[in-house]
This record gives C-alpha cells, structure tokens and sequence, in this order.
C-alpha cells in the first residue's frame, strides 16, 4: 500500500528525530517521522507499582535481547566487550535515560589538531551553541551556570540538590582540591512548561512517571504535532529506496500488522541512533550502493564508539538517601579530562556521581561488586551496603577505530525478518589505560569523602547507553559519509541527524550534543533551502 | 525418573531452598525468603524464563536427587546443616543454580511489604508521594560561587 507522499520523512522519533521533527516544521513542507515502537503511557511505568524492580528489570530493561518487546530488534553482541542499550518507542531512548546533560566541551570538536589521534569535526562548539541553549529550554534543564570547565552558559532551572550521598562526595573532591560541579540534568527541578517537578522516585532509567525526566515523547513531540507534523508508530522502516537519479525517494516499511508499506517523500532523514541508522542504511543495498546506501567511504557503520566505563563505591557509615532522587545525576568532575602526556595515554576521562540503587537492586548488584551474598551471611552483607554507599563512575574518552563496527548479522533478523545488526567492539588499550588511571582517582575521591570501605569495579558490560559514531560527519566523502550539516555525501537529499554522526565521543553522555547537532541540521535545512540538492 | 515431579511443582521444598538462600535475620524482624512464602512466584517466573529457568530447574532436581539419596524423604527431611551441604554440594556441577535463583529471589523478597517494613523503607510504590533528598550543603554552593566563570556581560 502507498500513502500520500510528505516533504520531509524522518524515520525514529527519539532523541534526535524529535528535536529535528520540531525545528524542520518550519521550512513550510508536510512532515511525518514512522517510528517502530509505540508510545509511552507513563501511568504503566513501573515506578507505579510495589514490584518497580522487578518491572526495571525485565520489561524495561535497557537491553532489549532481555525486553525482546514486539518494537525491539535482536542485536548480536557476542563479539563486543560492550552491551548496546537503547529503548524503541516515541521517546526512544529518552524514555530509560538518566537524563545527565553535559555539552561536549570546545576542544572536543578539535581532537586531531590537539593531540595528534583520531579527527576534528568540521563543526566547532560555537557552531552548536545556540543550539544547545535552544535544546535546553525544550527539554527543560536543570543546572548551575558558571562551570569554569565550559563556556558559560544559564540553564533555565536551578539545580537539583545532591542529597546526603553527593554532599559527602563534593567534600571528597573539595579536600583534593579537583573540580567538580552540579550536573546539568534534563530533569526539572521547578514545575516548567505544565510539567511537575523531580520528586525523587529514584528509577529515572525505567522511566518517569512524574513526567519530570525530559523524554522527547513529553518535551518536542507534542509541540511539534501541534505545529503539525505526523508521527506513525508502529512503523518499521526495512530500506530507504531510491529513483533513478540516485536520490532517495521513500522508504519501505513494515507496518504493526506486519504488512508491508511505501511511503513517498522527497527528503529522508535518519534518526534510529548509532546502531539503527547504519542497520537501515546497511539493509537499503541496490545496485548503485550494493555496500549499503551512502557507503562509497566504507565508513557506514564503522568508528562505533561507546564510552567504557568503570565504577567505584564507597561504603559509608552513615545511612545515605542514595535510592531516591534522579540515579545518573548528581555531580560530575572534568578534573582528568584535558590530555596530560604523562599519564600514558591521550584524552581523558568525566567522573559522574549520580545515586544508588534500590533495595532489590542493591542485592542483585551490590554497589559494584556483584550480588550480595546468599545464606548465612547475607542479611549482613545487604545492610553493610544498602542505603550506604555512594558511587563515582568513570567515563573514558572512546577514540574512532574502524574495527569497531556495526555490520549485518548473517542470520539473525527481527520480527518482520530484516536482519539485525552484530557489533563488534573491543575496549582499546588507550581506553584500558584511562579506566586504570580513573578507578585509582576515584578511589582516592571516594576515600577522602570518608568511605570506611571501598569497592572497585573495573568494567561494567552492560554499559553501551551511547552509540556513536557510525556514519561519520567530515568534508571529505571518502573518510566521511555525511557533510558538516549531515547531508549524506552520496545521496543529496538524505540525512543523518543522531550520534551516528559523531567524528570523535568528548567522555561526556552525548545525549545533549546529538540533540544540538538535530537542530543545527534543520537549521542548516531551513536556511539553505535554496542549495539543498546542490 | 521419567515422572519424577519437578523440584519447582514442590512447595515445602522451594521453601526450604529460599530459605537457605535469604534465611530470617537474627533479630527475626526479616523472615526467611522460603517463610515469607516466595515460593510459588519464584518457581513460576523461573518456568517462565527460557534462557536461565532450565539450569536452575536441573541444579534443584539434581539438590533433590542427592538428598533422596541420603533420606528417601528427601531434601525437606534432612537437617538444615544437612541441606544445606547438599546444596553445596551441587554447585559445581551446576554453576549456573545460584545466579539464577538468586535473580528472582533476591527481586521478590526485597520488594515485599514485610520485608521493606523490617527495612524502614517505605511499604509503598515511589509514585506518587516520591521521596526527599537532603538539599545541596550551602557550604559547598558558597565555595562554587566563588569560582564560578560569569556572563560575558556581567
Ligand atoms: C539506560 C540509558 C541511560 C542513558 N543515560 C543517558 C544520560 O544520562 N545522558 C545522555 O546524554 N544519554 C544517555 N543515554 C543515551 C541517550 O538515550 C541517547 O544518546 C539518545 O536517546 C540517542 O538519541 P537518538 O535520537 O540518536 O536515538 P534514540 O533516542 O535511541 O531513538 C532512535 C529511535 O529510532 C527508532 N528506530 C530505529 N530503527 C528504526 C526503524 N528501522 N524504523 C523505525 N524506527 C526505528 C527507535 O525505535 C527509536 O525510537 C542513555 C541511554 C539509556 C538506554
């Protein structure tokens, strides 16, 4: 069946397609983003029942080879040393994120030239920055100005408060004399835009039921719909199609009943993050682009990057609040992150403290040293822990390494039979490095802060929250696939607007940066409208 | 052996492993996992789980076999020193019983009312009364007020 062509289809309604899906409106032409999952009831989020665990656990699971709902796609990881983590609905991801919202920093965009690794973007922080306060005030974020570590910039709303487990943290910091600072966070600490504010439920990566977590399905969505654009849920699109000169000029998709759909437009966008955007333009091969579309550099789906990540707890002997409050957000520390030579390794590393874990999950979990122990020993082992610790995480700095890669599984496919993507991913030596250095700082935080014990865990798995990357942004079509505003060089009127764009990874969550990026694009779009299939 | 009942269809059983995984606290505020009647939930969701349910099905019909053949009345009639080296005794041959078990048991017990209660934790779902967290030490905001960068038009 064939519908009504649109001017501009963007295909995923998270992050980035709703930010995109908002600003592009404006350009005058029929906009409509086909997103494969559904929407989000917030009176169903686990938070509302006594068994928000369990549910956190299970069906809201960032893993979705856990979840396997009826929008998720299988992901091969058996060969990546890091568990890709996504959630597939309006929102997308948004929905289980923890919402902290650092930018990338100016020299994040100058890596190359700074340090001799990877490459610059051929974009700068000045270039985004309008972006990233415009993206602020949508999502509504919560922050002190003033972070000597960026340029200034005023969130719109104060920060949330560190509870009792931030404050011991802050003083740890404080005694060694390192930076740290309140975290921007996507999470509204005063009622904003009819919105409610945090109250602390303490599971903002199972989703907000309080609506306070920024997830696009509550910020962008409902003011782009009533601007006017359309969003079909339930929509997975299979493959971008082309005409015959080459443009892309649809998409075929597969329905919730599984029936299979074209719909015309006469600009495509992608928006299904860094490992859905290379799995679709992998699976549009045709004769022009038997690689996969916009592949002439090779690069589509390579340079995946994450951020590794280790994790110190501190065990304390005051109780903490540690299970309420927003989980990922509390502080962060930029101190280890400019590159010093001396270390052994290029670039470096966020500390973020956010919050602990609730009572299940600290017995699963265990701060950072795996379940608690079962039979006689393990009412004391929960109580040393639970309600007791406080935690710092060590996000390293990822660099671009073309055999870290998103391809196609040979046999594994999704529901409606499209293949499934296989990472292959393997934590490099610089990474490796970073992490030793940064869980031995952490340490030394977590010690002045007045821990009586300490706990180190050196790599989390299941830590792929940012995928990166993938269809890289440069001027140059054969080490880059899309240009500086996300233009595919192959393709004219196809674009690429989430991480999949990212040319190197800062070691911040990217999250703020993507959606900046998202709204430059359809600056860039609206502005050069004139020259857009030039 | 072809019609032995699963361990999972026997209640008395399942209590008495819950039990031996989360026994009650000392003080006796927090019952037993098996006491507190985790059982039946437990074995269902392990039913339910494809990938990790059979592994753990197999180390507890293998717990049972061992102590039926110390007692033919099985693991319920052993002593709980005794059970409980009859569990330990499995585990090697059957790594995966615990971290599966534990998945479950550790979830359902941990979000019941009794045992939040013995907690101090609110019996209750986060939403909507969500809870209070200390605000930021003024001390601390003092010190990043001195250091903070300013508006270029300040
Ligand atoms: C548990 C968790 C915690 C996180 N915490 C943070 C954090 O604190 N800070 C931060 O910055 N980031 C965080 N992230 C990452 C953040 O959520 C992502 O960076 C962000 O959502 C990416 O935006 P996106 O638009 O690229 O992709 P997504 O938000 O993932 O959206 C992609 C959308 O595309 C849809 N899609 C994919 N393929 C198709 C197809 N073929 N057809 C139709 N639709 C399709 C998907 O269903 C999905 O809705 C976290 C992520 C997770 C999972």
């Amino acid at each position: 069946m064939s519908h009504e062509p649109v001017g501009v289809l963007i295909i995923g309604a998270g992050a980035s397609g709703g930010a995109f899906a908002w600003s592009i409106e404006d350009l005058g032409m029929s906009v409509l983003c086909l997103e494969q999952g559904p929407w989000v009831k917030q009176s169903d989020l686990p938070t509302n029942g006594m068994d928000w665990e369990a549910r956190g656990l299970g069906q809201y699971a960032p893993d979705p080879n856990v979840r396997q709902l009826p929008a998720d796609y299988p992901v091969n990881s058996s060969e990546s040393a890091i568990t890709p983590v996504m959630y597939n609905a309006v929102g997308g991801s948004t929905i289980l994120w923890a919402a902290h919202f650092p930018r990338l920093r100016p020299r994040d965009f100058t890596v190359r030239t700074d340090d001799g690794v990877a490459a610059d973007w051929p974009i700068r922080y000045e270039t985004l920055e309008p972006f990233f306060a415009r993206n602020d005030q949508m999502m509504g974020v919560s922050g002190l100005a003033g972070d000597p570590a960026y340029p200034y910039h005023e969130p719109p709303l104060p920060p949330l408060p560190l509870g009792r487990g931030g404050n011991r943290i802050a003083r740890g910091f404080e005694s060694l004399g390192w930076h740290w600072w309140p975290s921007d966070s996507a999470i509204i600490s005063r009622a904003y835009e009819g919105r409610e504010p945090c109250i602390n439920l303490g599971a903002c990566v199972s989703g907000c039921t309080q609506g306070a977590k920024a997830s696009t399905d509550i910020t962008y969505w409902p003011v782009a719909q009533r601007k006017g654009v359309q969003i079909r849920t339930g929509c997975r699109v299979q493959q971008i199609t082309l005409d015959e000169d080459g443009l892309a000029d649809g998409v075929l998709y597969f329905d919730e009943d599984g029936a299979l759909q074209e719909q015309k437009a006469e600009i495509v966008v992608v928006a299904c993050n860094g490992i859905g955007t290379p799995r679709l333009l992998l699976n549009s091969r045709s004769d022009r682009f038997p690689d996969g579309l916009a592949n002439s550099s090779g690069l589509v789906g390579k340079n995946l990057m994450f951020h590794p990540v280790g994790h110190v707890a501190g065990i304390f002997d005051e109780p903490l609040d540690g299970r309420a409050g927003p989980d990922g957000c509390a502080l962060w520390s930029h101190e280890f992150m400019p590159s010093d030579p001396s270390r052994g390794f290029v670039r470096g590393y966020q500390f973020q403290i956010g919050r602990s874990d609730g009572p299940a999950s600290t017995a699963l979990v265990g701060g950072a040293q795996g379940p608690v122990a079962w039979g006689k020993e393990h009412h004391a082992s929960f109580a040393r822990i639970f309600n007791h610790t406080a935690s710092i995480g060590i996000m390293a700095e990822d660099l671009p390494e073309e055999t870290n890669s998103v391809t196609l599984d040979p046999e594994l496919t999704d529901s409606n039979g499209i293949p499934a993507p296989k990472i292959t991913y393997t934590v490099s030596e610089n990474s490796r490095k970073m992490l030793a250095h940064g869980l031995e700082k952490a340490e030394q935080v977590i010690r002045a802060a007045g821990a009586s014990d300490v706990v180190v865990g050196p790599h989390v798995r299941v830590a792929g929250w940012h995928l990166l990357g993938t269809a890289r942004m440069g001027t140059d079509p054969q080490t880059s696939v899309v240009n500086e505003w996300g233009r595919a060089h192959d393709v004219k009127n196809l674009f690429v607007i989430d991480g999949s764009v990212f040319v190197t990874a800062g070691a911040v969550n990217p999250t703020s940066t993507i959606q900046a990026i998202a709204l430059y694009v359809a600056d860039s779009m609206k502005r050069n409208v004139e020259r857009l299939l030039d | 052996m072809a019609n032995e009942v699963s361990p999972l269809e026997e209640p008395a059983f399942m209590r008495a492993v819950l039990d031996l995984v989360i026994p009650p606290r000392a003080d006796g505020v927090l019952p037993g996992a098996g006491a507190l009647g985790l059982g039946g939930e437990v074995a269902e969701q392990l039913r339910a789980d494809t990938s990790d349910g059979p592994g753990v099905a197999a180390g507890l019909a293998a717990v049972q076999a061992s102590a039926r053949a110390r007692d033919a009345e099985g693991f319920t009639a052993l002593s709980a020193v005794a059970q409980l080296a009859v569990l330990q005794s499995q585990l090697p041959e059957h790594p995966a019983l615990i971290p599966g078990l534990i998945r479950y048991v550790y979830v359902a017990y941990y979000q019941h009312p009794t045992v939040l209660g013995g907690l101090e934790q609110p019996a209750r779902a986060p939403f909507p009364e969500g809870f209070d967290v200390e605000e930021t030490d003024p001390a601390l905001l003092a010190l990043l007020e001195s250091r903070r960068i300013r508006a270029p038009e300040d």
